[in-house]
């Protein structure tokens, strides 16, 4: 515990290293001596610009994706007692899918783009909705987390194929940005987006940072966590909504990057420990540096296309789990 | 306790009046119109064989369990009227087992047990990590205060959690069978301080199938069977040949300790070979 403040600053820094290297490097062929020019008020209006409307903003969409997708991972984890769980196990990314896929698919999208964040949002809540109506009719009185996962499993499985009659109906074009959109890109960035979701995110990360030490009495079980004085069905509840509702914001705004809420926690837990005084901020954190990077590779290995930044997540971060894994087998 | 004084002197009676509980698609009842209180500086020892509602009863009287009839008071104030955290600074509980899919200290599992002292922003203050670090010592964990649960044997992680039990500073404690895993030693440093608590003043309600530790060190004994109580009283009364042979549907003698000491004299139960002496 006395490390926690020293270990969360160390973080910071690298968040604050990782903005700067994601902002220094784009298409443009804008480079760190463009923003350190910019950071001294000298940058000329075309570097200004593309700097504050393009760079930044996107940076700071990666950021707060990332970091909400490391928390919500780490939430999951904590609320089914699962290490392998990640923020998208109960289904909140199938439901957001097949909203974005249907915006897609139906042409709205193309006429109206700004539709297409919104039919995640309300495809991500309805899912969320189901699996929780599903869960406390099945298990009358508590949240039973087994019955919890299965319940999203399934309804998970539902929307995965409601998302390929979706696509089967589709025309190429649709097709083609349909998946672009699953495989999750960061390319649609602007200020008002991710002021949007940095909203979204606040109040929820602040009630799943409150349950820090209800987590870690969950971990002993739920019956230990009840004697220690928990309430045990107001935190899984309260834990539930709110990385849902997180989840389902980031999913609108980024799609659907996988691994980040996988991976990160892991790494934290392996290098530190699993107390989630520490562990939550600090898979916050460690998601944000994460996904800047995931997505500066993304934007820079066939520029001035750019690969899906889930596709980076994925290729990476598999890798690193191994690694992690055998690291932690030695031990 | 060395060190740090105690939160209150507050010792409130824990009573359970006519508890009785079905668990759902159970033809028979798990606990039966059972009566029992655990009082301050007494230590009950709840015996039974396996399945006599030993352990059902002790969640209904944590609150775990909510009695289909009769009720469990607090000093006169309903347990179900009581919060989730109020309740933890009265009771603490040492369950029979549990698993943790993340592996933590022994430092930070004891700590769990502060948690109803403090808020949800509030840190841990020297206080609490003076009676975290009191406890773990009392429960002989100290020495691998910073080691993982999984790297320890049975018996310390048992100590371990008896300790987070302890850093509730409840004035009452129950345990489900607390001695399981436990080699000669540390059961007999267990019940040393269990017997200390109640002299501190705490009130204990012990589960145990070792009948003659409960002899020894039990103020009183309740005999459970078939979810009804059977005997109660001082551990003389209880532990009679006629009703644990009933009970155990075993053949036994009961001699008293050879002592020396203040333990010459208590019923110690011997079992038999079934086919004679």
């Amino acid at each position: 515990m006395t490390h926690t403040p020293r270990r969360l600053a160390l973080l910071a820094l690298v968040v604050v290293a990782a903005v700067a290297l994601s902002v220094s490097f784009g298409a443009s062929g804008l480079g760190p001596a463009d923003l350190w020019r910019f950071l001294s008020g000298e940058a000329d209006p075309t570097t200004r610009s593309i700097l504050l409307q393009l760079r930044l903003p996107r940076a700071a969409l990666a950021a707060l994706v990332g970091g909400a997708l490391g928390l919500c991972g780490c939430t999951f984890q904590a609320l089914l007692r699962n290490p392998l769980a990640e923020p998208y196990v109960l289904g909140v990314s199938g439901g957001a899918a097949v909203g974005a896929v249907a915006v897609v698919v139906t042409g709205i999208g193309l006429r109206l783009p700004w539709m297409l964040p919104l039919g995640a949002f309300a495809g991500a809540l309805a899912a969320m909705a189901l699996v929780l109506a599903v869960a406390r009719r099945a298990s009358p009185g508590r949240m039973d987390t087994r019955v919890l996962i299965l319940s999203g499993v399934i309804i998970g499985a539902f929307f995965n194929a409601a998302i390929l009659l979706l696509l089967s109906l589709a025309d190429v074009e649709s097709f083609r940005s349909a998946i672009f959109w699953m495989m999750g890109n960061l390319s649609g960035a602007d200020w008002a987006s991710t002021g949007l979701l940095a909203l979204l995110l606040v109040p929820g990360a602040l009630a799943v940072l409150s349950l820090a030490r209800a987590f870690n009495l969950l971990s002993c079980g739920e019956e230990v966590a009840f004697y220690l004085g928990a309430s045990v069905q107001r935190v899984k509840l309260t834990a539930y909504l709110a990385a849902s509702l997180m989840v389902a914001a980031a999913v609108a705004a980024g799609g659907v990057i996988g691994f980040v809420g996988l991976i990160v926690p892991h790494a934290v837990r392996l290098a530190w420990g699993n107390d989630h005084r520490l562990l939550l901020p600090a898979s916050f954190l460690a998601g944000t540096a994460f996904l800047l990077l995931a997505d500066t590779v993304a934007r820079l290995v066939v520029a001035p296309a750019e690969l899906p930044t889930g596709v980076v997540t994925a290729v990476a971060g598999v890798p690193f789990f191994v690694a992690l894994l055998l690291r932690g087998g030695r031990r | 306790m060395r060190g740090t004084a105690p939160a209150r002197e507050w010792r409130p009676v824990l009573e359970g009046r006519d508890l009785s509980f079905t668990h759902p698609r159970a033809d028979e009842a798990a606990v039966c119109r059972v009566s029992l209180s655990v009082s301050p500086g007494r230590l009950l020892a709840v015996v039974g064989p396996n399945g006599a509602g030993k352990t059902t009863l002790l969640k209904l009287l944590s609150g775990s369990l909510t009695p289909q009839e009769g009720g469990v008071t607090l000093d006169d104030r309903a347990l179900s009227d009581l919060g989730d955290r109020e309740r933890a600074l009265a009771i603490a509980v040492v369950p029979q087992s549990e698993s943790s899919p993340f592996p933590v200290t022994v430092r930070e599992m004891v700590g769990m047990g502060r948690y109803a002292h403090l808020g949800p922003w509030e840190r841990s203050g020297g206080r609490d990590r003076a009676v975290v670090e009191d406890a773990m010592a009392r429960c002989a964990v100290a020495e691998f205060a910073d080691r993982h649960l999984g790297e320890l044997s049975g018996g310390e992680r048992q100590r371990a959690r008896i300790a987070r039990a302890l850093a509730q500073e409840a004035p009452v404690l129950l345990l489900d069978e607390p001695t399981a895993g436990l080699d000669l030693r540390y059961r007999m440093e267990l019940f040393h301080l269990l017997r200390q608590l109640r002299a501190a003043g705490l009130g204990v309600f012990v589960i145990t199938h070792d009948l003659n530790l409960a002899a020894r060190f039990a103020d009183r004994l309740l005999l459970l069977d078939r979810g009804r109580g059977r005997a109660r009283g001082a551990p003389e009364a209880v532990l009679s040949r006629e009703s644990l042979e009933a009970v155990y549907e075993w053949p036994l003698r009961v001699v008293p300790h050879p002592g020396p000491g203040s333990d010459t004299g208590a019923p110690q139960t011997v079992p038999l070979r079934r086919d004679g002496p």
